[in-house]
């Protein structure tokens, strides 16, 4: 299975996936640890994250594949939503926590 | 090489037409404020996509840390009351 496909699967099997450098425990960057607290912040527990310095394809991979040269990124039902700065903006707007309020209950 | 905030404003406003644009940052974080009327009616992932095209490979290579807010003419021009 190529990265791609690999990313693809995780993005679409799982309600929200976080791409991230280090791990929520962990975060080794301070844009993802910002997405971090807010996951927490908006209640969420079921997050599955990615560490892409785990991974180099997987951190090259993510890139081509939202067309975004950064991480974090943030996956809703398999939704690019955005960065750390979008996800802040969405957060403080209201926008986030009204899409993980759509996430069916698994 | 050091990357300054002003090279980081060249290189955003040579690949795209901006009403309102600057950078702060130390040379490791940076923030960059940029008012275009190309963001009219795109969302905020194409909006931040669009500067990031301006930035092409340096987003890649030398630039690390880029945070970014994204107006059109009209929202910063209510921003700004």
């Amino acid at each position: 299975m190529s990265v791609q496909d690999q990313i693809r699967e995780t993005v679409t099997g799982n309600p929200i996936v976080l791409f991230m450098k280090g791990t929520p425990q962990f975060p080794q960057c301070g844009f993802s640890a910002t997405v971090v607290q807010i996951l927490n912040a908006c209640g969420v527990r079921n997050v599955v994250a990615v560490n892409v310095l785990a991974d180099p394809e997987v951190r090259e991979g993510i890139k081509q594949y939202a067309n975004w040269p950064t991480i974090p990124q943030l996956y809703i039902q398999g939704e690019f939503i955005g960065g750390c700065d979008i996800v802040r903006e969405m957060y403080s707007s209201g926008e986030l926590q009204e899409a993980l309020a759509k996430i069916p209950a698994a | 090489m050091v990357v300054t905030p002003e090279s980081i404003h060249v290189s955003i406003t040579s690949g795209l037409q901006c009403e309102h644009c600057t950078v702060q940052g130390d040379g490791q974080h940076f923030e960059a404020v940029i008012v275009s009327e190309a963001f009219a009616g795109k969302s905020r992932i194409q909006q931040h996509q669009l500067v990031y095209g301006a930035l092409g490979d340096r987003m890649r290579e030398e630039i690390h840390a880029l945070s970014m807010k994204t107006f059109t003419p009209a929202q910063w021009a209510q921003q700004a009351r």
